[in-house]
């Protein structure tokens, strides 16, 4: 069911982002630069409008794993977010989360159709085979994945500790997925009780390999053979089955700088380790883990040695007692080529009693032996990077496996990927495809980014480090509706703002005038510009262009003015008067618990509400039409100006509405039955009061002044 | 460009008391920039009298179009089935477009939904001055490229006259006066010599109604 609890339904922020128009236009950096793709500033615009169903929906288009990227994904979007040129770049991830956490709904009907019929079969239940299960099921393959643990989900089962990514979490994307009638067969591995031919004598027509990079590399250094060295990925496999204990108080040594050698770290701590070290090659702001997992790691107390290379394990009566480590000069050589210097000089020990070994996975590719798929002089997958096919045809390979080691959503976009040449191979089609033209927006210029208010990230509630530490419960508890809508309203709505008209402009130069950020300029052959790239998507330029020859892309006026007579015709059907429209701010409607509830199940029948995002988007007409379709009464509720990701929009609303009050003083219905109110962030969280109150008769009042 | 401005509501619904199918026919041009006539005020002006129709308990037929230019009969051509099915055409044109549409067609009824008021430009958002008043006999030259017959109260071109006080007009102290502007320009154009001219006579029979041009 639709979260939508207008009366009228409706879908304006997905109609843009999907339309065939926009696929030609720029697209925002967070879109461009995210491997799947997703429709950001889609989902953003639909939950800063309480659309929250409409926001999954949009993620779901092009992500099968929404809830596992909304918790772990390397969210390059979030780094070339624009926002970030302002302040702080849009908290993309969480609010993605939020999304999922208030409208996935249970377990999906079964989605798949088996039109195509043929059968797929898919090694390994990583992001990657899972994305590419999940295209071709919904291509209507008949898609079998095998998975050589006893549950799907590959590296984000076995490697990401619970208190990143919960595993009922995992699992319900799983099961959405399965929906779509993919199966998945455990315990299943190439090598072990599956064959390639054996596959193919079941009359699978393609494969994928898409098995990840499950063997942790070890070291060569004295002192290996000791008692008490592990290896990363085993540790975390057992952490992660509950099975890994570390007596309390250990002093364990983590060698590795990455996110694998962090997440050892942090789960070392939480099973009662009493010192946490890392050493690694890196220079601290080298470290291939993520900024803010390293940021968390040393919040939490975990120790980082940066710049120091292993030289031997210390022990003692065959235990490990230390690390000896030497500092380590520079990682890479002059070509680039990872390629450590170190200096003898720089000895220095440190204590421990445990050493788990961080420093990179390979693939495991013994089971293609006998399968005449090539390797090349690496040992690695001979493969057309284009398009994923292996030597061998109808074989494919996706994901670390293929591209060596990345990030969830990278192995979910290489997934993506094999899936389209899988469906091309069975389908007789060459697999070369041609790469998907896509244009990024501008840079946001210095003289806009200037005039853009600044709005606080919204914080993450989190708890506490104290608390983290103590077990595996997750550490980041989501935003709740308010600190989303609040979250959701900073997007910059890139390239999402204004649509100019050329041949209906009189070339007056009102936007020129009015735009509080400079966006309209005027070109060297005398026309206007509303430049797209510049554009803050605030409304303001459309309802004051007097020849209506700017529209908003996401806020089309012929569907207001049909939101309107929905709304109009809704609360009439009560024959209750006087008959009240009110136009509230959604940034502010939505952000109160209880909002959607009281306009579906409280609110009084002859009270239509409808939602718009700012009242800078409410023209004349709009409060007009109101009245001629049957309203007594028009209230128009806003959020204070300190409130509002907008600039002067108060001034603009209030303009609108002393021109419209004039009006109805002239045509006789009286300006007192048009109101706006500001209402101040308290009065927002007693909007059931507030709106009795605004609505109830005043002195001058003519109920049902067009009804007498 | 041409300035007007919307009559009051209840002065254009006294003009169309009587006609029950009335198309609001909006410029897309001078009025439009003016925000008197265009497609924005157009919507506006017929969602008002709908309401309007509906309180006073008429029945009303109100559509609407925006033209490029009024005053261009090609324009008003391509709408000629709308304008001939209407009982009366309420015109947001300025008095050339009223003027134009009642020429094109005879038959039908047209009323100025507008005042037209002056030629001028833009001084601020949503604030017009009057700047020229067609004199046929330009002196802006010799002026500072500042107009005595249309900012001087009383049109003088030989002034300023002895009313003013503080740079102001003596017909309306808000007003600048326009001699003084004239003083001022001219002395930063290091030209303050011209004032030593004096200006022949104006010559209204240059400004003599209704004028045309033949090239």
């Amino acid at each position: 069911m639709n979260q939508n609890h207008e009366e009228s339904s409706k879908s304006y922020p997905r109609m843009m982002s999907s339309g065939s128009t926009m696929q030609r236009e720029a697209q925002p950096p967070c879109q461009v630069t995210c491997p799947i793709h997703q429709d950001v500033r889609g989902y953003i615009a639909a939950i800063a409008w309480g659309e929250f169903s409409e926001a999954l929906e949009l993620i779901m288009e092009t992500n099968p794993l929404p809830s596992v990227c909304g918790m772990i994904c390397a969210h390059p979007c979030e780094t070339k977010c624009r926002r970030g040129e302002v302040d702080q770049p849009l908290s993309i991830m969480a609010l993605k989360r939020f999304a999922v956490g208030h409208a996935y709904h249970s377990r999906p009907q079964n989605q798949g159709e088996f039109k195509q019929g043929q059968k797929v079969a898919i090694i390994g239940s990583g992001p990657s085979g899972l994305t590419a299960a999940h295209d071709l099921a919904k291509m209507g393959y008949r898609v079998t994945i095998f998975e050589r643990e006893d549950a799907a989900g590959g590296a984000l089962r076995s490697a990401i500790p619970k208190y990143r990514l919960p595993r009922e979490v995992l699992q319900r994307d799983i099961e959405r997925i399965m929906a779509f009638n993919v199966n998945i067969e455990t315990n299943s591995e190439l090598g072990r009780n599956l064959t390639i031919s054996g596959l193919k004598n079941q009359d699978y027509r393609a494969i994928l390999v898409s098995t990840g990079l499950p063997l942790s590399r070890g070291l060569r250094i004295p002192g290996i053979e000791l008692d008490g060295i592990l290896l990363a990925l085993p540790f975390l496999r057992e952490v992660n089955l509950n099975r890994q204990k570390i007596q309390s108080g250990v002093k364990v040594i983590v060698i590795g700088g990455g996110n694998v050698a962090i997440d050892v770290a942090r789960a070392a701590l939480r099973l009662g380790a009493g010192v946490v070290h890392m050493v690694c090659l890196e220079a601290r702001e080298e470290m291939p883990s993520f900024p803010w997992e390293v940021e968390a790691a040393l919040a939490e107390g975990v120790q980082i040695h940066c710049s120091k290379g292993p030289k031997s394990i210390l022990g003692r009566n065959g235990q490990v007692t230390g690390l000896e480590c030497m500092g380590c000069t520079a990682v890479f050589d002059a070509e680039g080529r990872f390629n450590p210097s170190f200096s003898e000089e720089e000895v220095s020990v440190i204590d421990g009693d445990m050493v788990i070994i961080a420093i990179g996975q390979a693939a495991d590719l013994s089971f293609l032996k006998d399968s005449g798929i090539r390797l090349n002089e690496r040992g690695q997958l001979f493969l057309d990077t284009d398009t994923l096919a292996t030597s061998e045809e109808g074989i494919f390979a996706s994901g670390e496996v293929a591209t060596g080691p990345g990030s969830a959503v990278e192995a979910m976009a290489s997934g993506r990927k094999a899936a389209l040449s899988i469906a091309r191979y069975l389908t007789g089609k060459p697999l070369a495809m041609l790469p998907p033209q896509e244009t990024e927006l501008g840079e946001l210029s210095s003289q806009i980014i200037n005039k853009i208010k600044k709005l606080d990230r919204q914080q993450m509630p989190s708890l506490t480090v104290e608390e983290r530490v103590q077990n595996f419960a997750q550490i980041e508890l989501g935003y709740n509706r308010a600190l989303a809508i609040r979250e959701a309203r900073r997007c910059l709505s890139c390239g999402l703002g204004t649509e100019y008209i050329e041949e209906e402009c009189s070339t007056c130069l009102t936007c020129v005038r009015i735009c509080p950020y400079g966006v309209p300029i005027i070109t060297a052959s005398g026309s206007v510009d509303i430049r797209v790239d510049q554009c803050q998507a605030c409304g303001i330029c459309v309802n004051e262009c007097p020849a209506k020859a700017v529209t908003l892309k996401q806020y089309q006026d012929e569907e207001v003015i049909q939101r309107i007579t929905t709304t109009m015709a809704n609360a009439s059907r009560s024959g209750v008067r006087p008959l009240i429209v009110v136009f509230w701010c959604s940034f502010s409607a939505y952000a109160i618990e209880n909002f959607a509830e009281f306009v579906r199940t409280k609110r009084p029948s002859n009270i239509g509400i409808l939602t718009i995002p700012c009242v800078t988007k409410i023209g004349i007409i709009h409060l007009l039409k109101a009245f001629e379709l049957g309203a007594d009464k028009v209230f128009i509720v806003g959020c204070p100006e300190e409130y509002c990701p907008y600039n002067e929009s108060t001034f603009w609303a209030r303009r609108k509405v002393d021109r419209a009050k004039k009006i109805l003083d002239d045509v006789g219905v009286g300006a007192e039955q048009l109101e706006m109110f500001n209402l101040p962030s308290v009065d927002i969280e007693q909007f059931e009061e507030v709106l009795v109150k605004i609505t109830q008769p005043t002195k001058q009042t003519q109920p049902d002044p067009l009804n007498r | 460009m041409i300035v007007g401005k919307q009559k009051p509501l209840p002065e254009i619904r006294e003009m169309i008391a009587d006609y029950g199918n009335i198309l609001i026919l909006g410029c897309g041009t001078c009025t439009t920039v003016c925000f008197a006539g265009g497609e924005r005020e157009v919507d506006i002006l017929a969602s008002s009298l709908g309401i309007a129709a509906k309180l006073d308990g008429k029945e009303r037929v109100i559509s609407k179009h925006t033209v490029k230019r009024q005053c261009e009969w090609e324009f008003l051509d391509g709408i000629e089935e709308k304008i001939r099915n209407a009982d009366a055409i309420l015109s947001l044109g300025c008095g050339v477009g009223v003027q134009a549409i009642a020429e094109r067609f005879p038959e039908t009824p047209v009323l100025p939904g507008l005042d037209t008021l002056f030629m001028g430009m833009p001084v601020e958002e949503g604030i017009w001055a009057e700047r020229c008043s067609g004199c046929g006999n330009c002196i802006l030259d010799q002026t500072g490229g500042i107009c005595p017959i249309t900012r001087c109260s009383k049109g003088l071109v030989n002034g300023p006259c002895g009313g003013y006080r503080d740079g102001k007009c003596e017909v309306d102290p808000t007003r600048d006066c326009a001699w003084i502007q004239i003083y001022e320009r001219l002395k930063k154009m290091g030209r303050l010599d011209m004032l030593y001219i004096p200006q022949p006579l104006k010559d209204h029979s240059k400004g003599g109604h209704p004028r045309s041009i033949t090239l």
